[in-house]
Order: C-alpha cells, then sequence, then structure tokens
C-alpha cells in the first residue's frame, strides 16, 4: 500500500524540520523517498501538522499491578465505557482502561509505541499477555532489578561480569527491553516491614547500599551495550525532602558516563523533587534538579506530571504506597514478589484545592520549563500515577500556554503560587520542542532509531493534527492545541491507517520489543548454573518454567544489543 | 517412554509445577509427584471423560459430528437473547479470552466460578484493598501462618510443605514458623496447629472484630466472642502482633459463611491494621487451577474480574444481578454455555432448575452431571495434560501447563472449539 | 399531576432495561413517542410499545409527570434510574435497582423490591410497600459510598447490608433487617421497627442506627454509653427506653446503635459497663 500524505506541515526534529510545507510518502510501511503519485492514495492534509507517532517510554498499562488496578477499582470504570462497534472491541476506561480500549486511546492521541515501565520477572508471562491484547502500538516491558536477590548479591560480591550474566539471561529469557530500578534496595526492606530506605544505607540482611546497586546496574548496562539507559525511579520518592535523594542518585554515576552520552534516566522526577520536611513545610525543588540536569548531560527524565481529578498510583515501590495509604486511609494492594521486587497501588483525588497536590502540579511544568535541552527531557504524567494518559494534551497546553497555566495558577491555593517559580516562568513549547519531547527523543533514548521521525527508513507511524502551526498561536489559542492533539485527524501505523478523524479504524497487533541480550559464554556457562541451583531455595518455581518461550509474544520483536561500551 | 519435567498439575490453586510424567505410546504411565490428588489426575484423567460430541435427541444424547454440535451451539447462542457462558476455572488464560470474546459477540453474560466460592473476596478487595504477596514470600520469610476458614490439608495437599509451614525458606526454616488454625471445627490441618481456634458457625466476623479490638488494647464487654474465651483471643492476637512475618490464608469458610464479602472485608482490615506492628498478608485459597487467570484475564480484557454482562454491547458489572448464580435464579437467562465446569453439582437448586429449563450446551472432558442434562455436548482435550496454556496461580504467579500427550482423536483444546463456534456465530449473524 | 399509565404487556423472560421509564425522559413527549422509544430486553433493542401499553398523557415537565405502571416488573431492572423528579408508581413487583443513583422525586412499589433499592441515591423518596431485598441503600462496587441523601421507606422486611456505606439520607424499615444492617455506615440515620441479624452497625464510622425489636448480638466493637429514654429520627420521637451504643471502635467509630431495651433482656449483662 502506498500513500502520499500532500501538504502537510511537518515537524521532524531529528531531520530538523521546523514546521515545514513537505510531502511524506510512504510505501510498505517505511517512509521512502517519494511514491508514483498516480498509484498512491493521496490524502490531503493541507494547513495541518504532521508529527511522527508519539512515544511513550514510561506508562503502566500491562502487567500484574496494572490489573490489581483494575480488578479492585470497577467504580473507575462504570461511567466511561466504550460500546463494540466495527474493528473495535468493547471497554472501559479513565484512569485504569481495559487493554484494548488502551490501544485505541493511545492510537486516538497520535501515540504508536508505548512501553510498560516495571514488570517483576516472576510475572513477566503476564505482563506479556496483557501487551498482546493492546491493540495497535509497539511496545515492550522492563524488568526491575533493584530489589533482585541475585543482581544485590552479586553487587555486594564485586562480581559484576556475573551480575551482567544473570541480568542478560533474565532478559532474554523473559523478553524484556531495559533495566528497571525501583527504590533501590528499598523495596527489599519493605518485605521485613520498614518504610524508607536511605539511598547510602545496608538493605537489611543484603550489606549493600542504594548507591552501590545504582551504580553496578550502571556499569552492568554498558558491558551490556543494552539500547537504553538504566531507568530508575529513586529513593524517597514522595517524600518530602526527596530532591537531596535525587540529586545524590543522579550524581553517584556521574563518573561512569562516558562523553555526552547519557547513562541514567530518572523517571517521574516530579515526585521526587520535593523539599520542607512534611507536608506543611513542602515545597519544590524543581530548579535544584532542573539546574543539575542542566549541567549534567548524563542524565535525562520524565516529569511524572500531575491533573487534577481521579486516578490510581500504582508503582512497584511498595513502601511508598503504604505510606499513601496511611494518608488517604482509602483501598490500598500490595503485591510483594518473591526474590524480585514489589508493587503498590491506592486510589488519589488530586485536588487544585490542595496545597500539596498544587505544589505537585507546578513541579512538573517546572522541571520541563527549566531544563533547557527538550532532548533531555519528557512529558509523561508516569500514567496512571499523575493522571490518565488521556489527559496528555491537556499538559502539552500548559507548556505551550502561560495564559493556559495562569487559568489554573489562578484556582491553587496562594500560598502554593507563592512558593513555587511556575508563576514567573514565560517560557513557552514550540511544536518543535513538543514533537521532540514526545517522540524524536524518547525514541532516542529508547535506541528505538527506526521511530520517532520522518526520515526515508522510518517506520510509517505517523500522527496528523488538525491544527495549522502557521495560524494558529498555542500560547493564546491553548484550547485548540488541545483539541487537536485529543483526537487526531490521523493516525497510521506501519503505513496502514488506524485512526481517521478520531475513529479507530483498524486494529492490527503491534510488535512486542526485547532485547537479546548476552554475555560472554564462559561467563553464562559458569553463572547459569549456579541460578539454577539457587532457584529452588529462593523461589516456588522450577528454572526451568520460568523462561518465556517466544511465542507467547503475539509478534515478537528481538533487537540486538548495541556494542557494549568499555 | 519418554520423562517430561517441572510439569505444572492442573488440579488446585496451588499449580505446583514440579511434577514428572512419564509418558509410553501416548499414555501416562507413572508420575512422580508428592500429591496424590495430582497423582490421581494424571494417572485416571481419561476414566469417565466423554470423547465423543452429543446431541440429546428425544431425551437422549446420541453421538453427532463435531461440526453438528458447534453448528447447534452456535445457533444457540445467537438466538438467546440473554445466554450465559459459564465455567472457565478450569481451562487455560487462552480459551477464556475466546470465551469473552464470543460472550461478547453474542451479547451475553459471562461468569467464572468465582461467583460460587471467592467472588465475596473479590468484593472485598474492591471496598478495601488487598495487601498482598506471592507464595515465595511466605516461604522466605513467614514465622506465622494463619489458616482460616480454610483446610489446605484435604484442599490444597502440599501446600504447607510446597509455600508454607513446613518448607524452608532463606531467612525461615520449618522449626522457625507456627501455624494458626482457625475453623468451626477440628479439620485435619487444625491437628497440626500451633494453636487452633474453634469459631462458632457464622460468628468469624466477631471473632474478628475482637481480634481488632485486642490489638488496638480496647475493652471487651463481653467474657467470650463468637464462643472463644476473650483470653484465647488475645492469644491470638499477641501472636499476630509479635510475628516478623505473618500471612493470613482464608477460604470458603470466611467467604460462604453468614456475611460473605463483609468477612473478607473484616479480613483485609485486620491485616492492613497488622501492618502497623508488623508485615502481614492476605491470601485466598483460590479452589480450581484457574480461577484465578479467569479473573485476570476477564479484568485486563473487560476491566471486571467475573459477573460481566455484554448485553448492551459494552461490559457491565453488577455482582449479584449479573453473577452467574443470580442470573440463574432470577431466570434472567434463556441459554447457557457451561465450560470446564459443572454448575448442576454446585449451584443452589432454583440455579439448577432454570439452567436445565433452557437450552444448554456443555464442553467440558468429563461427562458431568451438568453434561448429563445437557442438549449439547463438545467433548475437550485436558488442559495441561493434552493441551498446552497459561494458568494462574492463587497469587498470580503464572505459569505455563504442558502438553504431554496427544488427545484422542477429534477431541480439540477448548480455545480451538470455542474459536470454531465464534466463527460460526460472526457467519450466522451476518446472515441475519 | 399527568398520568401516564402502562400496562406490561406479559412479564418478560429475559431482563428489560427500566431505566428509560423516568419522568425526566418521558416528559415533553407524545405517546406515540413514548410507544417508539426503545430499550434492551436481554440483548435485543425493542421498542416500549412491545413491552407495553400506554395510555394517558405526558406533561412537559418532568416534576408534573406521574407515570403509573401495572405488571410484575421482577424482571425491570433501574427502574427510575438517576430520575431528578416526578413520580413513578408500581402496581406489582418491582427488578433490582429500583431508584438507581436517583437524585429527586418519588418511587412507590406497590409490591416488593428486589436487591440494591436506592443504591447511589441522593435525593427524593422511595417507598416500598411489600419486601426489598439486600443492600438497600448502598453504593456501586469500589465507590465506598453509599445512599448519600433522599428517603428509602419499606413496609416490610429488607434482607443483607442495609444502608452498606451509607453516607446520608434516611432508611426505614417497617419489619425486619437481616445480618450486616448499617455496616461500614458513614452517615445518615436507619430506623428498623423489626428485628435485626447479627453484626449491626459493623465498621460503622458515623451515623444513627434504631432498632424497636430484637437483635442477637452486638460486636465486641461497640461500647454501651448510657440508657435512654427516648430518641428521634428525622425529628420524630420514638419511645424507648434503649440502650446506647457507640461505635465501630476499630475504625475510630463515632456511630449509634440505639436498641430497645425491653427487647433485647439478653443484653442486659452490658450494663454492667454502663459508667
Amino acid at each position: 500500500m502506498e500513500y502520499l500524505l500532500k501538504n502537510g506541515y511537518v515537524v521532524d526534529p531529528v531531520n530538523k524540520i521546523d514546521c515545514e510545507r513537505m510531502d511524506i510518502a510512504v510505501k510498505d510501511g517505511k517512509i521512502v523517498e517519494s511514491v508514483d503519485e498516480s498509484k498512491a492514495k493521496v490524502i490531503d492534509v493541507k494547513n495541518m501538522l504532521v508529527m511522527p507517532g508519539g512515544v511513550d517510554l514510561h506508562s503502566h498499562i500491562a502487567g500484574s499491578k496494572v490489573n490489581v488496578g483494575r480488578l479492585f477499582r470497577p467504580e473507575d470504570h462504570y461511567k466511561d465505557y466504550e460500546v463494540k462497534s466495527g474493528v473495535r472491541r468493547s471497554g472501559v476506561g479513565h484512569s485504569v482502561p481495559s487493554t484494548f480500549t488502551t490501544g485505541y486511546r493511545y492510537a486516538i492521541l497520535g501515540y504508536t509505541t508505548v512501553f510498560e515501565p516495571a514488570t517483576p520477572p516472576l510475572k513477566t508471562l503476564h505482563t506479556h499477555d496483557e501487551l498482546n491484547d493492546i491493540p495497535i502500538i509497539d511496545k515492550a516491558c522492563f524488568p526491575l532489578f533493584g530489589n533482585n536477590w541475585f543482581v544485590m548479591e552479586y553487587i555486594r560480591d564485586g562480581k559484576l561480569e556475573e551480575c551482567a550474566a544473570y541480568i542478560a539471561w533474565l532478559m532474554r529469557s523473559i523478553k524484556g527491553y531495559a533495566i528497571k530500578v525501583v527504590d533501590p534496595g528499598g523495596v527489599e526492606a519493605w518485605k521485613w516491614g520498614i518504610t524508607s530506605q536511605d539511598f547510602d544505607q545496608e538493605i537489611p540482611r543484603f550489606g549493600i547500599t542504594p548507591r552501590e546497586i545504582v551504580r553496578g546496574l550502571v556499569k552492568v548496562n554498558k558491558m551490556l551495550g543494552l539500547p537504553h539507559p538504566v531507568h530508575v525511579h529513586t529513593n524517597q520518592l514522595g517524600i518530602p525532602g526527596n530532591y537531596k535523594t535525587t540529586l545524590k542518585t543522579m550524581d553517584a554515576v556521574k563518573d561512569l558516563a562516558t562523553g555526552d552520552r547519557s547513562i541514567l534516566h530518572v523517571t517521574h522526577v516530579q515526585f521526587n523533587a520535593y523539599g520542607g520536611v512534611d507536608y506543611l513545610s513542602f515545597s519544590s525543588h524543581a530548579d535544584d534538579i532542573a539546574d543539575y540536569v542542566n549541567k549534567n548531560p548524563h542524565v535525562t527524565i520524565d516529569i511524572g506530571q500531575v491533573i487534577f481529578g481521579d486516578t490510581t498510583t500504582m508503582t512497584a515501590d511498595g513502601p511508598f504506597e503504604y505510606k499513601l495509604f496511611n494518608l488517604l486511609r482509602g483501598k490500598w494492594a500490595n503485591a510483594d514478589v518473591e526474590v524480585e521486587t514489589g508493587a503498590g497501588v491506592v486510589p488519589i483525588t488530586y485536588s487544585r484545592s490542595n496545597y500539596v497536590h498544587a505544589v505537585m502540579w507546578c513541579i512538573g511544568l517546572e522541571l520541563a520549563l527549566l531544563i533547557k535541552d527538550p532532548w533531555r527531557v519528557f512529558i509523561t504524567t508516569d500514567h496512571p500515577n499523575g493522571g490518565p494518559f488521556t489527559e496528555y494534551p491537556r499538559v502539552f497546553s500548559w507548556l505551550m500556554s502561560k495564559k493556559a497555566r495562569e487559568r489554573v495558577l489562578k484556582r491553587i491555593p496562594r500560598l502554593a503560587r507563592v512558593r513555587t517559580n511556575l508563576k514567573d516562568i514565560d517560557r513557552e513549547y514550540t511544536f518543535y520542542e513538543l514533537a521532540i519531547s514526545t517522540r524524536a527523543a524518547t525514541a532516542k533514548i529508547l535506541g528505538l532509531s527506526n521511530k520517532g521521525h520522518l526520515g526515508v527508513g522510518a517506520d510509517a507511524d505517523i500522527a496528523v493534527y488538525n491544527i495549522n502551526p502557521k495560524e494558529v498561536n498555542p500560547s493564546a489559542d491553548y484550547k485548540i492545541v488541545m483539541q487537536a492533539f485529543s483526537r487526531a485527524y490521523l493516525t497510521m501505523k506501519d503505513g496502514e491507517i488506524i485512526v481517521k478523524d478520531g475513529e479507530v479504524v483498524a486494529a492490527p497487533v503491534g510488535r512486542t520489543y526485547w532485547v537479546n541480550a548476552k554475555a560472554p559464554k564462559d561467563v553464562e556457562d559458569v553463572v547459569i548454573p549456579e541460578v539454577k541451583k539457587r532457584f529452588e531455595e529462593y523461589y516456588t518455581v522450577k528454572f526451568e518454567n520460568y523462561h518465556i518461550p517466544e511465542s507467547y509474544l503475539a509478534c515478537s520483536a528481538p533487537i540486538q544489543p548495541l556494542e557494549p561500551l568499555g | 517412554m519418554k520423562v517430561v519435567s517441572a510439569v505444572v498439575c492442573p488440579c488446585c490453586g496451588n499449580l505446583c509445577d514440579d511434577n514428572e510424567v512419564y509418558v509410553e505410546d501416548n499414555k501416562i504411565v507413572k508420575v512422580r509427584t508428592e500429591c496424590a490428588v495430582s497423582s490421581s489426575k494424571f494417572l485416571n484423567y481419561s476414566k469417565e471423560r466423554n470423547i465423543k460430541p452429543l446431541v440429546r435427541v428425544e431425551s437422549q444424547l446420541k453421538p453427532t459430528t463435531l461440526e453438528d454440535a458447534i453448528e447447534r451451539v452456535a445457533r444457540m447462542l445467537v438466538e438467546a437473547e440473554y445466554p450465559l457462558l459459564y465455567g472457565w476455572s478450569n481451562t487455560s488464560c487462552e480459551a477464556q479470552k475466546k470465551g469473552i470474546e464470543l460472550a461478547e459477540e453474542v451479547g451475553g453474560v459471562i461468569d467464572n466460578t468465582t461467583t460460587v466460592c471467592h467472588g465475596p473476596s473479590i468484593l472485598g478487595v474492591q471496598d478495601l484493598g488487598d495487601p498482598s504477596c506471592t507464595l515465595g514470600e511466605v516461604k522466605a520469610r513467614a514465622d506465622l501462618i494463619v489458616y482460616w476458614g480454610c483446610n489446605p490439608s484435604s484442599a490444597h495437599p502440599r501446600h504447607m510443605k510446597r509455600y508454607s509451614a513446613l518448607t524452608k525458606g532463606r531467612f525461615r526454616a520449618p522449626e522457625q514458623r507456627k501455624v494458626v488454625v482457625v475453623d468451626v471445627r477440628k479439620t485435619p490441618t487444625a491437628r497440626n496447629a500451633t494453636l487452633f481456634i474453634q469459631v462458632k458457625p457464622n460468628q468469624d466476623y466477631e471473632l474478628m472484630a475482637a481480634l481488632k479490638m485486642l490489638l488496638q488494647n480496647e475493652e471487651i464487654e463481653e467474657q467470650e466472642v463468637a464462643g472463644v474465651p476473650v483470653e484465647q483471643i488475645d492469644e491470638l492476637a499477641e501472636l499476630m502482633r509479635s510475628c516478623e512475618f505473618g500471612i493470613l490464608f482464608f477460604g470458603l469458610g470466611l467467604t460462604m459463611s453468614e456475611g460473605r464479602d463483609r468477612n473478607i472485608d473484616a479480613a483485609i482490615t485486620l491485616v492492613r491494621e497488622l501492618n502497623k506492628w508488623t508485615k502481614f498478608a492476605i491470601m485466598p485459597m483460590r479452589g480450581h487451577y484457574n480461577v484465578t487467570g479467569a479473573n485476570q484475564v476477564l479484568a485486563w480484557q473487560t476491566g471486571y474480574p467475573y459477573a460481566v454482562d455484554f448485553s448492551r454491547g459494552y461490559p457491565r458489572y453488577e455482582p449479584g444481578d449479573t453473577s452467574a448464580v443470580d442470573v440463574l435464579s432470577r431466570g434472567y437467562n434463556d441459554a447457557t454455555l457451561v465450560v470446564a465446569s459443572d454448575p448442576v453439582a454446585n449451584l443452589p437448586k432454583d440455579a439448577v432448575k432454570h439452567l436445565c429449563s433452557k437450552p444448554l450446551a456443555v464442553i467440558d472432558p468429563h461427562m458431568s452431571i451438568t453434561a448429563y442434562m445437557a442438549d449439547v455436548v463438545i467433548p475437550s482435550a485436558f488442559v495441561g495434560i493434552e493441551a498446552e496454556g497459561t494458568a494462574h496461580r492463587m497469587d498470580g504467579v503464572p505459569l505455563i501447563l504442558k502438553k504431554v500427550v496427544e488427545p484422542p482423536e477429534g477431541v480439540l483444546p477448548d480455545v480451538q472449539i470455542l474459536d470454531l463456534i465464534l466463527k460460526r456465530v460472526r457467519e450466522l449473524k451476518r446472515g441475519r | 399531576m399527568a398520568e401516564l399509565k402502562l400496562k406490561l404487556k406479559a412479564p418478560p423472560q429475559t431482563p428489560v432495561e427500566g431505566e428509560v421509564l423516568t419522568p425526566d425522559n418521558l416528559a415533553g413527549r407524545s405517546l406515540n413517542e413514548i410507544l417508539n422509544l426503545e430499550t434492551w430486553r436481554g440483548n435485543r433493542r425493542v421498542k416500549l410499545s412491545e413491552l407495553f401499553t400506554v395510555e394517558g398523557e405526558s406533561a412537559s415537565k418532568p416534576s408534573d409527570l406521574h407515570i403509573i405502571i401495572e405488571g410484575d416488573l421482577r424482571k425491570v431492572r433501574h427502574l427510575g434510574a438517576r430520575m431528578s423528579a416526578g413520580k413513578i408508581t408500581v402496581n406489582g413487583s418491582v427488578g433490582t435497582f429500583v431508584g438507581f443513583e436517583m437524585t429527586g422525586g418519588t418511587i412507590v412499589v406497590n409490591g416488593d423490591a428486589d436487591a440494591f433499592v436506592g443504591m447511589g441515591m441522593s435525593g427524593g423518596v422511595i417507598e416500598v410497600n411489600g419486601n426489598a431485598g439486600d443492600a438497600v441503600g448502598s453504593g456501586y462496587w469500589g465507590t465506598r459510598c453509599g445512599m448519600k441523601g433522599g428517603l428509602i421507606l419499606v413496609k416490610g422486611n429488607v434482607g443483607t447490608a442495609l444502608g452498606c456505606w451509607m453516607k446520608g439520607g434516611t432508611i426505614r424499615v417497617g419489619g425486619n433487617a437481616d445480618v450486616f444492617t448499617g455496616v461500614r455506615m458513614q452517615g445518615g440515620t436507619i430506623f428498623v421497627a423489626g428485628n435485626v441479624g447479627a453484626k449491626l452497625g459493623a465498621a460503622m464510622v458515623d451515623g444513627k442506627i434504631v432498632v424497636l425489636g430484637n437483635v442477637p448480638n452486638i460486636l465486641p466493637s461497640f461500647h454501651i454509653d448510657e440508657i435512654r429514654p427516648n430518641t428521634k429520627v428525622d425529628g420524630d420521637k420514638i419511645e424507648g427506653p434503649f440502650y446506647v451504643f457507640h461505635g465501630d471502635i476499630t475504625e475510630g467509630g463515632n456511630g449509634k446503635l440505639f436498641i430497645s431495651v425491653e427487647k433485647n433482656p439478653h443484653l442486659k449483662h452490658r450494663e454492667a459497663y454502663i459508667f
């Protein structure tokens, strides 16, 4: 099938194209130099914005804890439902949508790649099963390592090569994509009921600190040449004063960086940028974090923006969720996973009249606006922790329009307004910067060279928005921005039309990426039998049953690691 | 003869995956397992099984072709205004997904056996949450194991040896663990307990309220609650408060006695409170080997874990009205498809009466009692023996069940049968 | 008030959705339009004319419309859902979820009602002149919030979990209530003229329950306060004397139970704990 998207205003930062009138040619699922206009299907996208399909590197859409959220919140779903229609299966939405609805709603936003950022290896067959049921988007999942017994023991004993071999084996076996770390050591401590873990404090019964875990894993990541940096959710999430831990974590691996390449991605930093000593003195230290990120290219972040309204928090950070439960005293789920990690789920309503929530809302935007390089700060809501992904267009409007921000600032408590910097920030994102932060840069940091741009050879994942960048001033007309980005005029995936005028018209199966990680054979030959032996002691399943056959991925797309560095 | 190892047993919610099955000439000749139930399943599964599609002709079940059976089931579903698709707990996640697709296509109600066992647990979770963990956490750390209203010695034979009281974990040896059993009578499990508390039938809630009062150092205005002297309740409170890692396993003794979901509310609340003093978790003892999977798959595809009504073209959840027992007792449905379950043997009388009064189709390897009452019976392969598939353990750990022998000629796995029905249903609907 | 008379032609085999039958939906419509309105019977869309005969006339405003329905409506679900004004009278029994999330108006059932009467209700009146089922005045699953306002009157008996998670409003029961009356109550008032089952007021944090009949036990998580000669329900004086308990203490609750002294001699031993 050949297509020619004519006359659109193309924004393609990888190829330095900024709202230029250009035609995009598509053939056999790829972007090509040109097509025969007489044979191709011509789609006139005059006066519309043409971008690469969105690439979301951090969104909780699949797996055991997401499903706990769905299962225990029927009230989240019953008023937001989708009727079966045409190619679309029925489903439910709001903060923890069902799988089919998740895929459709992302496609309607013009997103074509979404990664699940945290999966417990023991339950990853479940994660893949859900990912298989999310139509359209390409996806992957990040296995959790920061509280893994094998990893902690190897790092404690200085056995980094063995650790790398273990991680390579695990990544291949369960079809994971990157090393994810959540509250390093803290979740293991929580399994004994301890709810706080300091970055430089030894984890009970393991004789190792979170700092050592993070450093060890960054080294292992380099050894294995995985395409994405170590993806970290730092200790002390949600706690007033935690910005110090965030800075310490970022700085802890600075010496391991080579050149300008980023080696650590710190996620949903909004939740980790707090000052004060309690929720009364709670304040924003987004400026300190932004300052550090501006000066240190070895780090990338995503913001984790808060949206006022009802949503569901869910994270592998079990101790944090326990603390949140004690604050809110509503529903609370906890799911410790043997040997590996944990999880917690707690519903929350962010209220604009709540001082703490209002400051949190400011922080996410401050981070995005104070960090100068859009290639290193990505727009997320840590769906659904900050808010549902369907609210992304609202976040875009806040970033592109000071007026839109002021409208919200007017309605938050005066103290929150006064104690934060947001009101004084004039910067407004351009369409170009938006495209970087939601497509070009995220694809790049994930190592997906065929995504996030519209150059020849790229996957034909394209989003067209009915907004004329030459006529609309996003600063003034932020409502138009929100509307346009809420329903793509056209979404194309692998050169197939998926969304037409905000309606899903096709629902193909997307790819599941995973990294076929490898370590030197002589090391693997020693490590894997060792691991197998300890399996009997540690786990309650057999070593043989831990492996996930490739056939269990609906559309398996293995990726070879990069050349390992150093 | 070949040996298949690490075989997952398709019997109960333990989903033990360390069995060894010896196969010769497509027959299981020996099983190396520590469980009598498992052994019996692997060696005797093919006794009393049905391998022929059957259709009721003048009140007798007679053999027919698979094509004919599929046709009848498809027609039955398409013609029905409110079909019920029930069962699902003894088959694979792959089959469950097909079932959901089918229920959505025919605008019916899909429900699983949760409705008669741990439905109340799910309702409790939906109000209070679920402070839980995987079984390996219990193995590694638990020094207090409470079995409340359940009898693993009979219903989940290897539970204590593999996961809890009698196993050696990284931080805990068997002799460092204590077992408490709370039940209405002294069960086999209770005989080996450190502490057995005999609670008056239907008064578990009262007992938990007393326990919570004592944990909070509040006075109780009685000498005895639920038939248990307050001193004994205090003993339990002290055990719970002073352990390092406690786990509360519970079963039908709580879910099916007076109060049902409110009993589970109380149990979850108790465990939440205990986390003030120590680390404590709760876990339901799921019976069927893949009822957990049925809840999980239904929840991720529709948003709800059981009792899902598709009659209006989208999933609706109103347990107590859209749950199978209620649909049947009120006589809502006008046709039923039963997959991998035996409701006639398990459900209340008036539900069964209505079930048998309407067109009924059954997909099952066994000639179950429900199959004997059916209008159409389609034989299926045993998941975990003759068909591969995914299942979820009682703690949500997913495992792949193996195919160790071929099914008999012409006998298909549930997922394929359902797929054939779905295809035929779509053809009939297009024609309509 | 204008009167629309609907007569159910025959009790349906499969469940019928009653949501469309509210004054809000039928006001301002001609008879012909009403007959052509569609609803669900099982998974089929059917016109109201297929299910009911319709006589009388509608009103332009919902508050002026009285819908009278005759027949065995036990399989009609969600009747009066989200109703805000006007009146519905059912001369017969009605199915589940009558008055679901209603905000105003009146529903009268001259027969029995099934489970979930007034689920999510925030205003208005529901009167059941027969018995009602389980979970009267409760809330949708997972909301942790039941009825928020309004009045539910049941002449006969009710099932279990009366007023589950109730936050406001009043429920009066002329007959008996089953176990878990007032469970998880957060506010509002429950009055039961007859007996109640075990576990009264379980996990309640606020609200008031008055029981004139027998209660088999009071949970250990309630403490006795005093004996009062009488009490009030929505301004009406109710003669006692009553044992007054507060709880549920395990929830830090400040709910109050008023239990008839006369009908509960087995609670006498609790008097020893009165200060």
